[in-house]
């Protein structure tokens, strides 16, 4: 059985409709109009104990409003969602066990307590033993360095520590499916690789988790599960590595020779790639399908013809992919 | 149990961060009371009004005094403000009840409010003299008002503040029930000053429990049935609101509306 899952779900918003300037907010006491937005269509989405999905759209896509009905914050317009089985607005508070929620730009923190006073209350809140809370917080403190940010007053906290405490805070009491919603927005490389790296110790414990983010980097290497979301509908829910064979086969070789060679020569050598002079003299880029030649036979048709003194392989990045799917350039299977 | 306890003690340390704006807090509630003192000491020098001679007078604002200010370090401001900034869909993950939540909160910081009371009035008796405290039964009675008070301040501000998902402002809200509060729970002046139509709806309604009901069982101004009946009315405002707060919270959460992150 699934441990997520959601049918029809839908989710509509009604905004009041003013007009622009003083006229149209005068006219809108009198008589009020509304529009409404569809901000969630009709998603189906199941997911297995243990997966990491990557949940990823453009801004105003329906990624957060998602995640919220997922939780139980929202109350869908239509259709249903189960957390275990369990209902999550009858059943909030077994429910609220068993997940976990990190909005990256929202605090669960105090803001005039200790960090630690702070996560103190929410292990008296989901009473959490005290023996299995240190063990917990020794384990955040050994990826998040959260040793050093326990004794500081809430709001006093940088953004890459308060992040840190964050999700120290939605991990506390072990839950079993853990939503992160942008949860490196905004931090220095050297922080994101740390919080990437904690991501991949909850894949390897076995927790679901559903990550929400618009940096791709956070993705790759995390989650095997993409799931894209447009305008509300989910327009791919597949394999990641799959998408990126599918649609990322290309790969560029980035060579510096020893002497120069003609690009000409270079071209009829190579058949079937794309060779181009790169801004330095004796640098030149090939740009091959990765399932019609590998880069290692490139690499030896260019060594017949010269010296090569360094060479490098770019890989498209899922970016480029999820990119190209938002500009509608590029249509995804279902 | 632990986790509302939990709630409790962190706005109690939350209240105790900030003690200099506690002071000025309790600094504004204390002008006031010397502001009536005063005003009321020379209105009532010669003769009294409605009633009410001056010892009497210094002793119903001392109750008032003590009535606005339990139940003050609330946490209605963190509570308005993550309603507007959306930060509340973080305390709909908890495995709490969020209205019971709120009680906690709301209770957390009564020891330090009954501290400061007890300071205040000893010095307001000691510079203008005792006040007559009620026989036996009346005093079990003004102490059963003055505990039913502490739901009920509570309940009409948390119900208040719940109007946060409609209005998208705080301010407004809080002024809007200051000003009510303040004039129908005769905080400011004794219900009998207020014309008839008006003192009699006022005592009907929540908000006589706030002040004018444990202030006249005090006085003495109500007793027997009549104190028992207002009593009554305050404990029946209690229950009505805690429900009431239920179905207003239903609604609000249909209507809650996150945006971004």
């Amino acid at each position: 059985m699934p441990i997520v899952e959601a049918r029809g779900l839908t989710k509509v918003f009604r905004r009041p409709d003013k007009g622009t300037g003083l006229a149209g907010s005068v006219k809108h006491l009198l008589a009020r109009r509304y529009v409404e937005k569809v901000a969630v269509d009709h998603v189906d989405l199941s997911i297995e104990a243990g997966e990491a999905v990557a949940y990823v759209g453009p801004n105003g896509a329906g990624k957060s409003t998602t995640v919220k009905l997922l939780c139980g914050i929202l109350v869908p317009t239509e259709g249903e969602v189960r957390i275990d089985g369990l209902h999550p607005q009858r059943d909030r508070t077994t429910v609220a066990h068993r997940i976990g929620v990190l909005f990256g730009q929202r605090t669960q923190l105090w803001w005039d307590l200790p960090v630690a006073e702070s996560l103190g209350v929410l292990r008296d809140i989901y009473q959490v033993d005290h023996a299995t809370y240190r063990k917990r917080l020794a384990r955040f403190d050994d990826v998040l360095e959260l040793g050093e940010i326990l004794p500081v007053i809430g709001r006093k906290l940088s953004l890459g520590q308060r992040m840190r405490a964050d999700l120290a805070a939605a991990l506390v009491h072990g839950p079993q499916v853990v939503y992160l919603d942008e949860p490196t927005i905004g931090l220095d490389l050297a922080v994101k690789d740390r919080v990437r790296e904690f991501f991949r110790s909850l894949r390897d414990e076995g927790i679901t988790v559903m990550l929400t983010s618009h940096d791709l980097a956070d993705i790759e290497g995390f989650c095997r599960r993409l799931v894209i979301i447009d305008e509300g509908r989910i327009i791919f829910d597949g394999d990641l590595e799959s998408v990126k064979d599918s649609f990322a086969r290309e790969r560029i070789l980035h060579v510096e020779t020893a002497g120069p060679v003609p690009l000409e020569t270079l071209r009829a050598s190579l058949p079937g790639a794309e060779v181009t002079e790169e801004e330095s003299p004796l640098k030149y880029a090939v740009r091959f399908d990765r399932f019609a030649m590998t880069a290692g036979q490139v690499v030896t048709v260019l060594a017949t013809l010269t010296d090569l003194v360094d060479f490098r392989v770019d890989e498209p990045s899922i970016e480029d992919v999820i990119r190209r799917v938002y500009s509608g350039e590029l249509v995804l299977p279902r | 149990m632990k986790g509302y306890r939990a709630l409790a003690r962190a706005t109690a340390k939350a209240a105790l961060a900030y003690r200099l704006s506690l002071l000025l807090g309790m600094g504004a509630v204390l002008g006031q009371l010397v502001a009536l003192l005063a005003v009321w000491g020379v209105i009532l020098a010669r003769s009294p009004v409605n009633g009410f001679t001056w010892p009497q007078m210094r002793a119903y604002l001392l109750v008032a005094f003590a009535a606005g200010t339990v139940v003050s370090i609330l946490g209605d401001f963190r509570m308005a403000s993550r309603i507007l900034d959306g930060d509340v869909a973080l305390d709909l993950v908890k495995p709490i009840d969020y209205q019971k939540a709120r009680l906690a909160e709301s209770l957390g910081g009564l020891w330090i409010e009954i501290l400061l009371i007890a300071a205040v009035i000893g010095v307001v008796v000691a510079l203008t003299g005792g006040v007559d405290i009620p026989a036996g039964p009346a005093l079990a009675l003004f102490a059963a008002s003055m505990l039913i008070l502490v739901p009920l301040k509570f309940l009409i501000v948390y119900v208040s503040t719940l109007a946060c998902f409609w209005t998208q402002n705080f301010m407004g809200v809080q002024w809007a029930r200051l000003a009510v509060v303040n004039l129908l729970s005769g905080a400011l002046i004794p219900l009998v000053y207020l014309p008839h139509w008006l003192a009699t709806a006022a005592q009907w309604s929540p908000f006589a429990g706030l002040t004018s009901t444990p202030a006249l069982i005090f006085l003495g101004r109500v007793h027997g049935r009549e104190a028992l009946v207002l009593v009554a009315v305050q404990l029946g405002w209690v229950l009505v609101l805690w429900f009431g707060a239920r179905l207003v919270w239903r609604a609000a959460l249909r209507r809650l509306t996150v945006n971004g992150g």
